[in-house]
Parts: structure tokens; sequence; C-alpha cells
């Protein structure tokens, strides 16, 4: 939104991977507060590996600061604490758990009572299906009431970057559309969000900036719009004949 | 009379070999460990209750959580300085390194505590009282209380406590539970822990029911073994119900085969299980 400010997330000339076998190659990308950002790609491209290096599951190099704080020498768990939260792919419920028990496990490192009962009211309220759903197993339910639920559950954590997926993966164009809407309202209640997507219409109906991934390299960056009108992407994701 | 007697006795004998499996079982389900040391740690934990009864004088019942809590040191150091190096390897890594641990607690317990067999005898292990014609007797009857106790608390500990919603997190899908704040190698030391807990305790009871020496692990950690299989990993009152299956399956066994035919129910079960339905006892879903 607005360049002037401090960066929340700052990732500048990243590498990463899976042990000796390298993914991410000179990686640079800033997400500011308030922003929507979606990353997109085909699959492959290393999107899934950059958040699994922001949330310090594998091993990185290079720059990586959230609000100011190098995230390399963190844990998960520590990545977890400074609220910088992600809805993995393929949404990873505990399948046998209620809705409630996920959303609580959302709330795992808070402890004021009163606030998490607060943040359940919240989410509740943005997600009323799970409201009714709140004591079915998490396991039981359909893709898109998965995908609300893993969203809650990282709502849960107060996050000030929600990073999120492939969030479209396998659900109802109906489903993600009212997904995207539920997003519009949650960045109201500043928090950066984070979209990672194979669907670049999705991706670019809701999100302020964007990134274009290829091989494990950032190939292009700009505003949505710019990048739904760029050609090389209409081409490449957007499925449009090139030149038209 | 006779065979309501025997079933009496089975049992109360069956709650203590639930409380033995429930240990391994919530290993087993949380950190995919079959831990073929469990029946040592339950000797271990009789050794203990022994020798604060014997030295210092503290009641058998009293010793029991002392036993408990050193137990739990003893489990969590072991997992979060030991099994946490190999808990990502192929599941024959763990089945060798617990039964190399088996083998060196048993040894070390032949060295420290001689190879002589005790019993826990405080005045009241002897005592028994007759309900409706059956001879009950105190000790038994406070083993049964107590596996279910445990039993209870374990339960309450899973399913109404953060650290146990952690634990079911973590043993559902760890990859989400890392995401989430839960660091895996302390939860898996504290569950390590609280199995080795349970089995100490079920240790103490054992030694005042039966013998302790230093070999009695290897037996029980099969028994506790076929009792999870059959109970599942999930539910603590499944493992301690399960356990009674074994009690009165071994009473009557004794009864009508003879006494030395006892092991032969549990280890035939387990025979019986890896044969017919050995994906369950793989999984032990």
């Amino acid at each position: 939104m607005n360049a002037q400010v401090t960066p929340l997330l700052e990732i500048s000339r990243l590498n990463g991977g899976y042990g000796a076998v390298p993914v991410l190659f000179g990686v640079d990308l800033v997400i500011h507060p308030g922003e929507i950002v979606a990353l997109v790609g085909n699959n492959g491209a290393g999107k899934t590996t950059l958040l699994r290096a922001i949330s310090r599951v594998i091993t990185a190099s290079g720059g990586m600061k959230f609000d100011g704080e190098d995230l390399l020498p963190l844990t998960p768990e520590q990545v977890f604490a400074r609220r910088l939260v992600q809805v993995p792919e393929g949404r990873q419920l505990f399948g046998r758990m209620t809705v409630e028990e996920n959303l609580l496990m959302g709330a795992n490192r808070r402890g004021n009572r009163a606030a998490i009962a607060r943040s359940f009211d919240w989410v509740y309220g943005l997600l009323p299906k799970l409201a009714e759903r709140r004591r079915q197993l998490a396991g039981n339910m359909s893709g898109g009431e998965q995908q609300m639920c893993a969203i809650a559950r990282a709502l849960m954590a107060e996050p000030r970057l929600l990073m999120i997926d492939e969030m479209s993966l396998g659900l109802a164009p109906i489903i993600v559309d009212q997904l995207l809407a539920i997003l519009d309202t949650i960045r109201k209640q500043s928090v950066a969000i984070f979209l990672v997507e194979q669907d670049v219409f999705a991706a670019f109906s809701v999100a302020d900036r964007g990134y274009v991934m290829e091989t494990g390299r950032i190939v292009q960056t700009g505003t949505a719009q710019e990048l739904s009108n760029d050609e090389s992407v209409r081409a490449a994701y957007l499925g449009a004949e090139a030149g038209a | 009379m006779l065979l309501a007697q025997i079933i009496v006795n089975g049992v109360l004998l069956g709650g203590l070999y639930g409380l033995m499996a429930l240990g391994m079982a919530l290993v087993w389900g949380v950190l995919n460990i079959v831990n073929l040391a469990h029946g040592a740690f339950v000797m271990l934990g009789g050794y203990i209750v022994y020798y604060l009864f014997t030295t210092l004088g503290i009641d058998p019942l009293a010793a029991l959580p002392i036993a408990m809590a050193l137990m739990f040191a003893f489990g969590y150091l072991l997992q979060y300085v030991v099994l946490n190096q190999i808990i990502r390897s192929a599941m024959l890594n763990t089945l060798l390194i617990t039964f190399g641990l088996d083998v060196v607690l048993t040894y070390l317990a032949q060295l420290g505590f001689s190879a002589d067999f005790r019993t826990i005898a405080p005045s009241y292990a002897g005592a028994n009282f007759g309900l409706l014609g059956i001879t009950v007797p105190v000790a038994p009857l406070a083993a049964f209380a107590i596996a279910w106790l445990l039993a209870g608390l374990t339960w309450l500990l899973l399913n109404r406590l953060p650290l146990g919603r952690a634990i079911r997190a973590t043993a559902q899908n760890l990859v989400a539970a890392r995401l989430y704040g839960v660091n895996p190698r302390r939860l898996y030391a504290v569950t390590f822990g609280i199995g080795a807990a349970l089995a100490g305790a079920s240790g103490g009871l054992y030694g005042m029911i039966s013998h302790l020496s230093p070999y009695v692990g290897a037996p029980l950690t099969a028994k506790a073994f076929v009792i999870a299989v059959i109970g599942g990993l999930h539910n603590p009152f499944a493992v301690v119900a399960s356990g009674l299956i074994i009690g009165i399956a071994e009473s009557l066994a004794a009864l009508y085969v003879g006494p030395t035919y006892a092991n032969v129910i549990s280890f035939g079960l387990l025979v019986l299980i890896l044969v017919l339905r050995p994906s369950r006892a793989l999984r032990a879903a």
C-alpha cells in the first residue's frame, strides 16, 4: 500500500532448499503492514519452499527480517510466537480433533483467556459455519469447511502476517470467492496477508501487489493490476493468447 | 464360587496389566516408538518403591508418586538426549535401540540390586476381606483402583489440558503442530516421561502383588504390547479395559490348564494377532 512504511517482512537474496538440494535462488520480496501480497507460479516453482523457509522449517541463507528482527536463527515455534503464521498447503488440520480444539491449537501460545474468547467471537463471526460445526471432528468436514477451519486456526494466533499456501486448491470457485471475501475482511483488521497461489485469477482479484516465481527465482513483480495486464504473465498463467 | 473368585483375581490383576500398557500405548501412539524397554521401566519403578520402603520406611503407596516423579525425569532425559536423535528414522532403529536399552537396564539392575527376588511387603500386603463369599485381596484391589485412577488422569490430561491437546495434535499432524508453536523435541520428551512415570507406578504395584527381579521386564513388555494392540493407542480407558481381558484370560488358563500356562495366553494372543491382523498390530490404530 504505502512503500514508505517499514516493511513487515523483508526478504533479500534468500537461498534455501532441502538438505543439499537448493530450490530458492536469491529471492527478494517485501510485504508491508496491511498489504495483501500474492506469490504466483507454477507447480514446483518453489512457492511452498519459500513459505517453509520463512516458517524456519527448512534451512535457508540470506536476509530475512520480520518487523526488523532476523528470522534466520529462529525455530518454527519462535516464528509462530512472533505472530507470523502459516496456513500450510493441504490444510493440515488435526483431523481427529474437533473444530474448536483445532482453533485452540491456534491460540496455543496465548495465555489470556479473555483475549482468546474475543478471538473466538471474532473468528466465529467471520466464519459462522464453523460455529455450527465447532463440536465436529475437523477431518469429517468438506474441503471448503476444512479450509475455513485452517484459516480460522491461524487467525486464533492473532497473526500480524498470515501466509496462506494454495488456499483455492481443490475447492469450488464459489467457495474460493467466499474465502477471498473473508480475506478482504481480515485485512481490515490490519493483518497483512501473503497469498501463495497457482490460481492467478483468484490471487490477483484481492492482492495489492504480486510476485511471479519461476524455478526458485522471482522473475516479475508489480501491482496486481500491472501483473494481470502484463502480456507474458497473461500468456503463462491466465490462459490468454500471447499478444491478445 | 471358584470361578467367581478366579474372575475377581483376574480382573484385579488385569487392571494392573492395563496400567503397564497405558504408558506404552501413549508413547507408541504419539512418538511411534514401540518401547521394548517399557517392562524394564516397570522393573525400575518397582525397585524404586522397594528401596524407598525398605530403607526409608516410606509406605509403598506413598512412594508411588515419588517413583513416578523419578521415572518421569528419567524418561524425559532419555528421550531428550538419546531417543530424539533417532525418532525420525525407521521403526527398526527405534526397536533396536529400545531393545538395547532393555538389555542395559536389566543387567545394570542385576549389578545394582542383585538377581534375588524381592517383594514389597507392607503390613497390608497379604490382607484381604470377604465379600459375598469371595475373598478380595487388598493389595491387588488397591492396584486396580490406582490403575483406573491413573487412566482417568491420563484421559483428563489428554482431553482437557493444553499440554494434552498439544500431545494429541502432534500425534495427528506433526507438520501442523510445528507450525503452531509446538516444540516436538520437548513435547516428545514430556510424553516419554509420562509413559515412564506410568510404568514406574505400575512397577511399584507389581512389586506388592508379585516378585521383583531384574528379569521381570521382558515378559511384561510383551504383555503390555498385546494389551496396547487390543486396546488401541488413543483411549486410556480402553487400554486398561483390555488389560482386564488379559488378566481374566490368564487367571482362567491358570485354573483350567495349569498355572505355568498363564503366559501362553498373552503370547498366544500376540501370535494370533500377528497372524490374523498384522496391520492392526503395526498401526495399532
